[in-house]
Order: C-alpha cells, then sequence, then structure tokens
C-alpha cells in the first residue's frame, strides 16, 4: 500500500533552504514564546498568565524550541566545518522534523488542555496562539528539510566511563521524572509533560544519540539493567511514607508482570490468547483460598512460599488443558477457544458458591478479608522505617512485586535467547516449516501456555494479598483485553516494549479521572487505530517490525535483515 | 416426562435458535469471502437493536404501537446496522487486509468495545448524547438511557400476545422471530444465487482472485456481504427487543459469541449452516438447561455449557456439522 506524498525528494532538494528559514523563524518564536502570557485564567495548568516568567509548562515549551534551533544551527553551520568522517555523526534534518512534531503536538495539547479546563477556546491568550503558529512554521518547515539517511555515531567506540556515567545520568533523571510526573495533580500538564517526555525521546533516538547509546551500553548490558532496578528501587523511597503514589505503582507492576506473561505466549509464540486474565485469577483465587480468609471454604493456611506455588502450579495445569488444542486449532479459533475458557473459568468462580454448585470461591460476593503478606516477620500490612524513611503498606508490596517483575524479565529474556525462544519464533513464522524442522511444534506450545500461566499464577497470589479480597468480576473478558492492549500497544515480544504498554495503560486512567466515563471508548479506538497505523507497537521488535511490513525495503535493508517472505533478488552484477 | 413440557423446551430453543442463525449469518457471509471472523459482528446485532428503538422514538412521540411501525422501524434498524458495517469495514478492517491475522483480531475487539462504550455514552438523555448534538438544546424527543437497559416498544399484535396449542405457549414474538429467519433465508437463497451480485459473491468466495480478473469488483463485494451480515444482524435486533422486552448495550457480547459458535457449528463459509447451526445450538441450550439434572444443570450453569459446545467444535469440528469447506486456520 502506498501513501501518496505531499513533499517529494524532488521539492525537497529544490525548497530546502526555504524550509530551513521558515523552521528557524518558528524555532525562533518557540523559545519566545513561553515568555508570553498563554491563558487568560491561573487556573488552567499550571498559571501560565505572567508576561516574562514562563511556569514550568512553558520551559517544557521553550526546551523543545531551542533543541529545535540546535538542530538547525548545527546542521547549517557545524557540519560543513566538521572533518568528512564525523559529519555524518548526527541525522540533525531527521531531529528537527521529529522535534518540530513534537512541539506541535505539544503546543496543540497545551491549547485544548487550556481551552477544556477554563470552558473555550477564548480563554487562551495571545501567547499561546504565538506558540501555536510558531509549532505549525516549525513544523511545515522541517518537512522540507532533507532527511540524512542515518547517524553513524552508533559506530564510533566510546570510554566504558562515559557510558556509565551517562547510563547514570539517564537513570537518576528519569527516577526524578517519574516521582514528578506522579505528582502532578492536572491532567492538562500530566499530558503535556508526557508529550515533552515523547518529543525529547524520539528526538534523541533521532538524531542519532539512540544508536550510540543501544550500541555502548550493548558493552553495560548488566551496567544497565542494574541501574534501571536501583532506580526501581529507589522510588518508594522519593515518597515520604506516602501510599496513594505507591499504590499506583503496585498496580502497574502487577498489571506488567502478567502482561510480561502474555508476551511469552502472544509475543514470542505467536498465541493469541483472550482469557489469560483466567490465570491470574486462577492464581489469586488458590491464594484466597489458601489465605485463612475467614471465608475461604478450606482451612488449610499453608506458607505464602508454598501457596505461592500452589497458585503457579494451578493456573499452569489450566494452561495446559487451556494450550492443548493448540493442537488442533491455531489462529482465530485458537483465539475464540481461549477466550471460550477465560468466560468459562469466570462464570464457573462465580457458580462454585454452595448453590449452584460445590462451595468453594463463595460465589460472586468472592473471598474478602484476605490477611496481609507475613514473611519470615515481616509484615506486610505495616509500615516500616528504612533508612529514616517511611515505608507504608503499597511500598511493601512493591519490593516484592519488583522482585517478581526481575524474576520474570529473567526467565523471559533466557527463553527468548534460548533454544525454546528460537523454536518459539520458528513457529510463529512457519508452523509447518518449523515441524519439519524437527521443532517439537506442540510441546513448545504447551510449555509456552504452561510458563506463561505459571507467572500469571505467581502474580494472582500477590494480587490476592495486594488486593485484599477477590472476586470473580476482577476477571473479565474486558481484562483480558487490556493485557492483550499493554503487549500490542508497547511491541509485541520485548520486555521494555511491554513495561511501557503496561504502565502507560494504567498510569492513564488514574491520572486522567476527568476521563473516566471515556476510558474504554478511547481504549477501543486506541486498539484500531495501533493495528492500523503501527501495529508492531510503540516499542517494537526488528524482527516483529518486518513481518509487519513485509513489502516494505526501504525498512529491510535498513535494519540489514531481509522481511520473511519477500524473495531475495540479487543484483544483476553478483551473480 | 411431560410431552407438553418437551415440546415447550422445543419451540423456545427453535426460537433462541432462530436469533442465534440470523445472527450467524453475518459471520459465514463475510469469512466465506475474506477469511475473516468479523469478531464485533454482534455489535451490529446490538447497535440494530438500538436503531430500531431510536426509530421508534423520533417517528412515534405519540406512542405509536400499530403493526406498521414494525416495518418501519425494520428499515431504520437496517439502516443503522449497514452503516456501521460499512463504516467497520472501510475504516478499520480494508486497511489489514494484507495484514498477519493477529491484526484484524485485534482491531475487532478494539470495534467491539468501542462501538458498545459509543452507545453506553452517547445514546441517552444525557447532556452529550447524540440527538443533542444534532438538535441543540431544543431537542423534540429524549432517547432512553441505554445505561438503564431501556425498554423496547412493545407493537400491537407482536408483542406480549401468545396463545396455546396442546399445552405448549406460542408467543407472537417467537413467531415472528422463526418467520423472520425463514423470510430472511428464502431471501438469501434468492439474492446468492439468482441475482448478478449474488454470482459475484459466490464467484470471489471461490477464487477472488479469478473474480476480479473477470471484471468483478471484489472490494464492492466485500461491502455487500458485510451490508447483507449487518441486515440480517438488525432484524435479529428486533427480533430480540420484542422477545425479552428490554435491550442493554452489553448485550452483542454474549450473543455474538454464540452465533459465532452456530456459524462454526454450521461449517463457517456456508449460509445453510449458519442457519443449520443457530438452531442446533439453540436447541442445545434450551435442552441443556431444562433437562441436565443436579447443581449443573439450570440457566446458572447454561452459558459454561454452551462455552463448552463451542470448544468442542472448534477442536474436534472445526469444519462443522455440514463440512461445507476445510478449514485450515494458520
Amino acid at each position: 500500500m502506498r501513501r501518496p506524498q505531499i513533499v517529494t525528494d524532488e521539492r525537497r532538494r529544490r525548497h530546502g533552504g526555504t524550509g530551513w528559514l521558515v523552521a528557524l523563524v518558528g524555532a525562533v518564536v518557540l523559545v519566545g514564546a513561553p515568555y508570553l502570557p498563554w491563558a487568560y485564567g491561573d487556573e488552567a495548568m499550571d498559571d501560565m498568565t505572567y508576561l516574562g516568567g514562563p511556569s514550568p509548562t512553558q520551559f517544557l515549551g521553550l526546551a523543545l524550541g531551542a533543541a529545535l534551533l540546535v538542530c538547525l544551527l548545527a546542521a547549517r553551520f557545524l557540519v560543513p566545518r566538521l572533518p568528512a568522517a564525523r559529519r555524518r555523526w548526527f541525522a540533525w534534518h531527521t531531529g528537527a522534523s521529529a522535534v518540530a512534531t513534537g512541539a506541535l503536538a505539544f503546543q496543540a495539547v497545551v491549547v485544548v488542555a487550556v481551552a477544556l479546563e477554563l470552558g473555550g477556546l477564548v480563554n487562551v491568550e495571545y501567547g499561546g496562539w504565538i506558540a501555536l503558529a510558531g509549532a505549525l512554521l516549525a513544523f511545515a518547515g522541517t518537512r522540507l528539510l532533507v532527511p540524512e539517511r542515518t547517524a553513524t555515531l552508533g559506530r564510533v567506540h566510546s570510554p566504558g566511563w562515559l557510558v556509565i556515567v551517562v547510563i547514570a545520568v539517564v537513570m537518576l533523571g528519569s527516577l526524578l521524572l517519574i516521582a514528578h510526573a506522579l505528582d502532578e495533580d492536572d491532567p492538562g500538564v500530566f499530558i503535556a509533560l508526557l508529550v515533552f517526555v515523547g518529543a525529547a525521546v524520539v528526538l534523541v533516538l533521532r538524531v542519532g544519540l539512540g544508536g550510540w547509546f543501544s550500541s555502548q551500553t550493548a558493552r553495560f548490558r548488566p551496567v544497565l539493567v542494574m541501574a534501571a532496578f536501583l532506580v526501581a528501587f529507589a522510588f518508594p523511597f522519593t515518597q515520604d511514607g506516602s501510599n496513594a503514589n505507591m499504590s499506583i505503582a503496585t498496580q502497574v507492576l502487577i498489571f506488567a508482570a502478567t502482561a510480561l506473561g502474555l508476551n511469552i505466549v502472544v509475543g514470542l509464540a505467536g498465541l493469541l490468547d483472550l482469557g489469560y486474565i483466567a490465570f491470574l485469577g486462577a492464581g489469586a483465587f488458590v491464594a484466597a483460598i489458601l489465605s485463612g480468609s475467614a471465608f475461604s471454604a478450606v482451612g488449610w493456611n499453608p506458607p505464602f512460599i508454598v501457596t505461592v506455588l500452589i497458585s503457579g502450579v494451578v493456573a499452569s495445569v489450566l494452561g495446559l488443558i487451556i494450550g492443548s488444542p493448540t493442537l488442533r486449532v491455531s489462529g482465530d479459533y485458537l483465539a475464540i477457544v481461549t477466550l471460550a475458557f477465560g468466560e468459562i473459568f469466570r462464570l464457573v468462580m462465580i457458580n462454585l458458591d454452595g448453590n449452584d454448585g460445590p462451595d468453594l470461591t463463595n460465589g460472586s460476593n468472592g473471598i474478602p478479608n484476605i490477611p496481609d503478606l507475613n514473611l519470615l516477620g515481616f509484615d506486610f500490612g505495616e509500615p516500616h522505617v528504612i533508612l529514616g524513611v517511611e515505608i507504608p503498606r503499597f511500598a511493601n508490596y512493591y519490593f516484592l512485586l519488583l522482585v517478581l517483575i526481575g524474576l520474570v524479565i529473567v526467565v523471559f529474556a533466557n527463553l527468548n535467547r534460548s533454544r525454546i525462544g528460537r523454536g518459539w519464533v520458528a513457529i510463529r513464522e512457519d508452523e509447518k516449516a518449523a515441524e519439519a524442522m524437527g521443532v517439537n511444534v506442540f510441546g513448545l506450545k504447551l510449555f509456552a501456555f504452561a510458563g506463561g500461566a505459571f507467572l500469571a499464577g505467581v502474580a494472582g497470589a500477590v494480587k490476592a494479598h495486594h488486593d485484599i479480597s477477590v472476586t470473580p468480576d476482577q476477571y473479565v473478558f474486558l481484562e483480558s483485553a487490556f493485557l492483550l492492549a499493554a503487549v500490542v500497544l508497547g511491541g509485541m515480544g520485548t520486555i521494555l516494549g511491554v513495561l511501557v504498554g503496561a504502565t502507560l495503560l494504567r498510569l492513564m486512567p488514574e491520572k486522567l479521572r476527568f476521563f473516566d466515563e471515556y476510558r474504554l471508548l478511547a481504549f477501543g479506538l486506541l486498539l484500531v487505530v495501533m493495528m492500523r497505523f503501527r501495529p508492531e507497537g510503540l516499542i517494537a521488535s526488528r524482527r516483529r517490525q518486518l513481518e509487519f511490513h513485509e513489502d516494505d525495503e526501504e525498512l529491510a535493508a535498513h535494519t540489514g535483515e531481509t522481511p520473511p517472505g519477500a524473495g531475495r533478488v540479487e543484483p544483476e552484477g553478483a551473480r | 416426562m411431560d410431552p407438553a413440557y418437551f415440546f415447550q423446551q422445543l419451540v423456545n430453543g427453535l426460537t433462541l435458535g432462530s436469533l442465534f442463525a440470523l445472527i450467524a449469518v453475518g459471520y459465514t457471509v463475510v469469512y466465506g469471502i475474506i477469511q475473516l471472523i468479523n469478531f464485533a459482528h454482534g455489535e451490529i446485532f446490538m447497535v440494530g437493536a438500538f436503531g430500531a428503538l431510536g426509530t421508534w422514538i423520533i417517528l412515534g412521540r405519540a406512542e405509536i404501537t400499530a403493526w406498521w411501525m414494525l416495518p418501519v422501524m425494520l428499515v431504520g434498524a437496517v439502516g443503522v446496522s449497514v452503516l456501521t458495517a460499512l463504516l467497520m469495514e472501510r475504516f478499520a478492517y480494508r486497511p489489514l487486509r494484507r495484514a498477519p491475522r493477529l491484526a484484524p483480531l485485534i482491531t475487532a475487539i478494539g470495534i467491539s468495545v468501542f462501538l458498545q462504550e459509543f452507545v453506553r455514552l452517547f445514546y441517552g438523555p444525557i447532556p452529550n448524547g447524540l440527538q443533542r448534538l444534532v438538535f441543540g438544546d431544543d431537542i423534540p424527543f429524549e432517547f432512553p438511557d441505554a445505561k438503564a437497559a431501556p425498554r423496547f416498544p412493545s407493537i400491537e399484535g407482536v408483542s406480549g400476545g401468545s396463545f396455546v396449542i396442546g399445552g405448549v405457549t406460542l408467543q407472537y414474538a417467537a413467531i415472528f422471530t422463526v418467520v423472520a429467519l425463514v423470510l430472511c433465508w428464502i431471501g438469501l437463497y434468492f439474492f446468492v444465487n439468482r441475482t448478478r451480485v449474488g454470482r459475484a459473491m459466490q464467484a470471489t468466495a471461490q477464487d477472488p482472485d479469478t473474480a476480479r480478473l473477470m471484471g468483478i469488483d471484489v472490494d464492492r463485494i466485500i461491502m455487500v456481504a458485510f451490508a447483507v451480515g449487518a441486515a440480517l444482524a438488525a432484524v435479529a435486533g428486533i427480533a430480540h427487543g420484542l422477545q425479552y422486552t428490554n435491550i442493554e448495550f452489553r448485550m452483542g457480547f454474549l450473543a455474538g459469541l454464540k452465533a459465532f459458535t452456530a456459524a462454526v457449528l454450521g461449517g463457517i463459509g456456508n449460509i445453510n449452516g449458519a442457519v443449520v447451526g443457530g438452531l442446533v445450538l439453540g436447541l442445545v441450550e434450551v435442552m441443556a438447561t431444562a433437562f441436565i439434572p443436579g447443581t449443573f444443570g439450570g440457566s446458572a450453569w447454561k452459558d459454561v455449557w454452551a462455552f463448552a459446545l463451542l470448544i468442542l467444535v472448534l477442536v474436534f469440528r472445526p469444519q462443522g456439522l455440514l463440512g461445507a469447506r476445510v478449514v485450515d486456520r494458520a
């Protein structure tokens, strides 16, 4: 499918100079506009009514403008002075396009947010319109720039200390950013901040630093991963003993852990599971029944370690049962079989109330009053003081979940790189060919289901204690759809992508309360739009990207792999 | 066992089955042509029911209950359903025609959630309801709130009434459903076999590439398939409303899933199969509810048995009862 191109390469070559000038004007306006008032009322976002005194949000706009200015000036004045070998280190024009797009989105969000929060576009003062106009100019101008093919900075070898310092700075920055973003109560500012972060990340990636970062940190992968975990562990200490953000954070972690488990089934093995929430539910119900709650039908109350294992095993047995039809069905039919299993699970949990069936789950009321965890004398229900900082109840669960998610990531990464993981990829791409090559197709599929289910069961066991009560209506089809959306949104088959997807999907509803009513509407639309325009997700694995864009030869050349199914065309002279 | 009780269940089963069959045809027609499981088809059925209710409210400010409202409502329902289905095909499915199989399925889930929420949010007397967007504050009529399972209009001579033959109660609404199915089935038979468009549909189903070479506009045929399915789903929506008196924005999910079971049961891609499958599924569900003894019987478990049947059919007989085509769903 070819899209009509408004800006052709030919036009770019002819009007590149004009485009640069227009974009420069836009960038200067973007830098200057934050010193003007953007809104008539101080309730909108973070008080943008002053002349000459930008608010924090206005500073973000200024930063985008400044970044654009740097890109444009560097492309015109710095690059020609560099020795030839270094001229293509950075892709300044590509970066300029990216940041101009980001600035336009940012200014649009600001204008819309002001209009919504104060009631009408009339409340946007002249500075806001000027900034939007500047962003439009910058956007239009950068469309005419000739983009560089690739940035070569990734091939440059840098000293180790530099890389480690950069890792430390990035991690520290993200910790501060997360803590700051979670404290932000104004929905407009929150979305503007998200857009700003998105624009900054895309700019860094496009301009060539992304290539450098990924190639350099490949040498220091353990350092990177350890730093990320350190940041995650440090997060509760920034919260001053407050439970509010920790409660959101634990929900995100439970969701992310489950989504990572689903990612094994969907992302690696390519088996669409629409009933995955049932495994989380199975784990939660087992833990609730064995928790010693007064409403549990079973008196036995084993230590939590045992409960977790039983939860995982029960879930993976269910996984085996649900996975067994994969011997005979695949594709859409498998998805519907799993959906039916998920619904059966929920209905059975409702019916096992002693009235319509044996008493096990207390029916649709579920099992309330599940006691808090107590591991080795550490009571999860009580606040603790560590290093002078109070660690409240949810923070205790947060640490436990972090350990759990670390475990899931280790399992996932190792499976992905192992013989099993390669078998899954082979099955996903061509089941018959994989079988012919001696891949144990059925065994590996079952293993994917059982393994993914085990992880979800373990997460469910923690969730039961975290939530205090377990009811069947927490495990409806829509939750499975949410999990699937987290995997799809973030990027199938990647760890980082799913973490990002899960965070966005759980964090957004918490922060955008005014949007609550339209949450599901937007969610449905998001799925459709993602599949239409970026089916490989926000953070795509290269292989997936190629699978979804089979006829895009430019992309294949870019990533250095041949798209699956595309015939190799040898150049004439090569034979 | 009381024979009247058995026959009563038989009638109930056939009625329910007719409803399933009407929806199932939509799955089958679309699948037959582009091998796509239009998972959001259940929502088309729901939209049709709400479309009928909306038509009645717009035209029937004086609460008209005469029989001639029925065909008017039918036109409204079919219009809304077909429009929804065509928009869905054009903007969501068509761009994905060459994408991996996962993509349309996820899109379908998205559409499903979107349509349910759309009806829930915008159908009703709320400030941002659809009618207010069109007429402003001076609205001549008010839609009932979709969140509260609004009552479907009762039509004289169809709703509520019934007669008894030999101990078996026949409700007029049930007769309407069965008659609607029979008429639609006959109409569809003539449409598919006797019209140019119908024959073009058959050709496209057999081999889309050759059909294109023969001068058939395949895109148009696909739209026709979506439209035919949507029209029948709209009829089912009205039948559902007349029978159960209340309609709900969530009702498309379960009905769609069961109708899909029916379509697979009859052999997906096969129109007659969809009808037979629907009737069989309706009978099985009603009979299981009525005759399975002990704690696992009764209405609490009927959906469990329907889903179990769905799994068994998909696993052991994916080609369906009539086995029209061999299905290889890789």
